[in-house]
C-alpha cells in the first residue's frame, strides 16, 4: 500500500486535473460559506450542536439503551455488532434469510469501513450500490474518493466511458444529464426487484427510537420502501436525545456539506412499514475505544458533512485515494489511527495543521489539535515514518549542540546540495535558496 | 444469534464509561425568522402554481388511495399529495405515510405535486409542530429529486421525482 505521500505523488502529476479536483472542492466549500453565513446564529448553532454531541457522548451508554427499548418497541430489530466481523454476519444472516442473491444499498460509510460489499460478494450476494457516484466507483472497481461526493475525483469523459463498457451508453457520450438518466434507468430496475435494501443512518433518536437518513438523489427510499426487509448500519456515535434536537443538526448537515438549504430527502424511519421487516445494527468497531480517550472523544462527534475534506489545502491537492481509508480528509486522519495505527500511521502527518478543518465544521471538532496529539502518540511509538524520526532526531541533536550546529552550519553554506537529499522532502517540488557567505555569530564579529 | 449479539451488546455498554456529566443545552433559541417559503422553494428547485396553472400543467395529475402497492405506483406520472406544513428557511415540507398512497409514492412517481395550507418560519418550528405522536415514516421533502455526483453538475431527476409543483393555499 502507498502512503498518503507517495499516493499523492500520483496524484498530482497530472496537474491540470489537481488544479481542477482543487478548485471544484474550493468552490464547494464557499458554497458552504454562502449557506451558513445568511445565518446570523450559525456560530451559536455551532455550539449548540457541539454541546448536545457532549452531552450525549457522556451519557452515550444510556440513549443507546434507550434508544433500543424505543425501536423494539416500534417493532425494529435491533442488532450490536463488536467489530466489522460480526457487523457483517449480522448482515448476512438477515439477508440468507430471504434467500435474496442481488440488494441494493446506498451510502453508508459504515458499511465501507466494514468492507461489507466484499464480504457479501464472497458469500454469493451481489450488493448493488445505488447513489450516482458511489455506483460510479462500484463499476470502476474504486473506493469513493469522498463521503459525500464519492466520484469527485473522476471526470465527465470518465463516467461516460464507464457508462459505456457497464450500461451500454453510446461512446464518448459525457453529458451528465445523459449518464444521470441511464444511472437513473438502470438503478430503477434494481429497486423494483430488490428484497432487501440496506441503507446508512445520519442519526438514531433515542427519545423515540427512530432513525433519520438524509440524500439528494431518493436512493435510500427508494430502496427501503419497496423492499420486504430494511436494514439500516449505524456507528453507536449517531445517536442523538431529543427528536428536536434534530432541527439543528439537519440545518447545520446540509448547509456544511453543499451549501444546500437541506438535503432534498430527510426521511424519519419510525415503524416498519406493514408487512416490512426493518433491522438497525448498532456497530462499535473501535469507538468505545475512542471514547475512552480524553484527547481522541471530540472526533465522535463527527456528523460526516465532509466541509474539513473540502476546506483542506492537503486533501484538495492530493485526492480522497491517497488517504487508504474510507473516510479521508481531516476528519479520516484522525479516525483510521484507532483503528489500525501502524497502517495509518502516515495519514496524521497529511495535514500542514492550519486550523481551517477546525474553523469550518458544524459540531466545533479540535480536528486539527487531534492530528498533533496523534502525530505525538505515533512518534512515541515509533510508528512514524524512518526519515522523519531520523531527521527529527539529527535536528535534536545539532541543536543541542553549539559546536555541532556551527560547523553543520558552515558545511550546509558550502554544500547546500546536501539537503537536498530524500530525507528531507521539503525539497523535493522547491528550490534552494543561495546561502549567504558568513553566519549570523561570523557576521555580528566581524563587522 | 440472540445469544451472540446479547454479548455484543453487553460488551458495548461495559465498554462506556460515564464521563463527566454535561448538559442538553435545551431548545435553540434564537433563530431567523425572516425567511420567504417561496424564494426558499425556489432556491430547492421547486415550482410554485395557481390551481388554475395547475390544471393547465397537469390535466392528467390525480390522487391514489392506499390499494395500490409500492411497484404498482411505479406507473405513476404524476401524482398529486397534501402536505402537513412548509418550512420558510428551506422550502422542505413535511410528509406523513399517514396522507400519503405509500411510503414510497412522492419517490416512485415521475412528477409530484404537493398542496400545502400552513407554513413556519424554520426547522425548530416544524419540529415543534411534531411534538404530537409520531407518524409511523415521515418526511422533509425540499424540491425535486437531484444530484451533482458527475463533475458537480446540477441534474435534476435522480431516482426520485422529476419536478415538483407547490400549490401554496396560505
Amino acid at each position: 500500500m502507498l502512503s498518503h505521500s507517495e499516493a499523492s505523488e500520483n496524484f498530482i502529476a497530472d496537474a491540470e486535473r489537481t488544479d481542477w479536483h482543487d478548485e471544484t472542492l474550493w468552490f464547494v466549500r464557499a458554497k458552504r460559506d454562502n449557506a451558513s453565513k445568511v445565518l446570523p446564529e450559525w456560530e451559536a448553532m455551532r455550539e449548540h450542536a457541539s454541546q448536545i454531541k457532549d452531552h450525549t457522548l457522556a451519557n452515550l451508554g444510556e440513549y443507546l439503551q434507550a434508544f433500543e427499548a424505543k425501536a423494539i418497541a416500534n417493532g425494529i430489530h435491533v442488532h450490536w455488532a463488536a467489530d466489522a466481523e460480526e457487523h457483517n454476519a449480522i448482515v448476512h444472516k438477515i439477508i440468507a434469510a430471504q434467500g435474496s442473491k442481488t440488494i441494493v444499498k446506498s451510502k453508508s460509510m459504515l458499511t465501507e469501513e466494514c468492507h461489507l460489499n466484499d464480504y457479501l460478494a464472497s458469500k454469493g450476494i451481489e450488493v448493488v450500490d445505488t447513489d450516482l457516484g458511489e455506483r460510479i466507483v462500484q463499476f470502476r472497481n474504486e473506493a469513493p474518493s469522498h463521503i459525500v461526493l464519492p466520484a469527485i475525483h473522476l471526470k465527465k469523459e470518465d463516467v461516460g466511458e464507464t457508462f459505456h463498457q457497464h450500461l451500454g451508453t453510446p461512446k464518448g457520450n459525457k453529458d451528465p444529464q445523459f449518464l444521470t438518466e441511464a444511472a437513473r434507468q438502470h438503478l430503477r430496475g434494481h429497486f423494483l426487484a430488490s428484497e432487501v435494501a440496506i441503507t446508512g443512518v445520519n442519526f438514531a433518536v433515542a427519545e423515540t427510537g427512530e432513525f433519520v437518513v438524509c440524500t439528494n438523489e431518493g436512493n435510500a427510499d427508494m430502496g427501503a420502501h419497496l423492499a420486504k426487509v430494511h436494514i439500516a448500519c449505524t456507528g453507536i456515535e449517531k445517536i442523538i436525545p431529543k427528536r428536536a434536537d434534530l432541527a439543528v443538526f439537519l440545518r447545520l448537515l446540509a448547509r456544511s456539506a453543499t451549501g444546500q438549504l437541506i438535503t432534498t430527502y430527510s426521511s424519519h424511519f419510525h415503524k416498519p412499514r406493514e408487512g416490512q421487516e426493518m433491522h438497525i445494527v448498532l456497530l462499535d468497531n473501535g469507538r468505545t475505544r475512542q471514547l475512552a480517550d480524553p484527547k481522541y472523544k471530540n472526533s465522535l462527534k463527527c456528523i460526516r458533512c465532509a466541509a474539513c475534506f473540502n476546506t483542506c489545502p492537503v486533501y484538495r491537492r492530493s485526492g480522497g485515494h491517497s488517504y487508504h481509508q474510507p473516510v479521508a480528509g481531516p476528519i479520516g486522519s484522525i479516525l483510521a489511527p484507532n483503528i489500525d495505527k501502524k497502517a495509518n500511521a502516515d495519514l496524521p502527518f497529511a495535514s500542514t495543521l492550519c486550523g481551517s478543518c477546525s474553523n469550518v465544521c458544524p459540531v466545533k471538532i479540535n480536528i486539527h489539535e487531534q492530528l498533533w496529539f496523534w502525530r505525538q502518540d505515533l512518534m512515541e511509538a515509533g510508528l512514524a515514518p524512518a526519515g522523519k524520526t531520523i531527521g527529527m532526531k539529527l535536528m535534536a541533536i545539532t541543536l543541542a549542540n553549539p559546536v555541532i550546529y556551527r560547523i553543520g552550519g558552515s558545511l550546509m553554506r558550502r554544500f547546500s546540495s546536501l539537503l537536498n537529499t530524500n530525507l528531507n522532502p521539503w525539497y523535493k517540488q522547491r528550490e534552494m535558496p543561495v546561502a549567504p557567505k558568513e553566519s549570523f555569530q561570523e557576521w555580528y564579529k566581524n563587522r | 444469534m440472540v445469544q451472540e449479539s446479547m454479548s455484543a451488546r453487553d460488551q458495548i455498554l461495559g465498554k462506556i464509561e460515564a464521563l463527566e456529566p454535561v448538559n442538553h443545552p435545551g431548545d435553540f433559541k434564537g433563530a431567523s425568522k425572516d425567511f420567504d417559503f417561496r424564494a426558499s422553494l425556489e432556491v430547492v428547485g421547486a415550482r410554485v402554481m395557481t390551481t388554475e396553472e395547475l390544471a393547465i400543467e397537469f390535466p392528467g395529475r390525480r390522487r391514489y388511495d392506499k390499494t395500490l402497492d409500492g411497484l404498482s405506483l411505479a406507473e405513476v406520472e404524476v401524482l398529486e399529495i397534501d402536505g402537513e406544513f412548509g418550512v420558510a428557511e428551506n422550502g422542505a415540507i413535511w410528509l406523513t405515510e399517514e396522507a400519503l398512497p405509500h411510503r414510497v409514492a412522492p419517490f416512485i412517481c415521475q412528477h409530484l405535486v404537493i398542496h400545502v395550507k400552513k407554513i413556519v418560519p424554520h426547522m425548530h418550528a416544524a419540529y415543534e409542530e411534531l411534538k404530537k405522536p409520531n407518524a409511523s415514516f415521515g418526511l422533509f421533502l425540499a424540491g425535486p429529486s437531484k444530484t451533482a455526483d458527475i463533475e458537480q453538475s446540477l441534474v435534476i431527476g435522480a431516482h426520485g421525482a422529476r419536478s415538483l409543483t407547490v400549490i401554496i393555499h396560505a
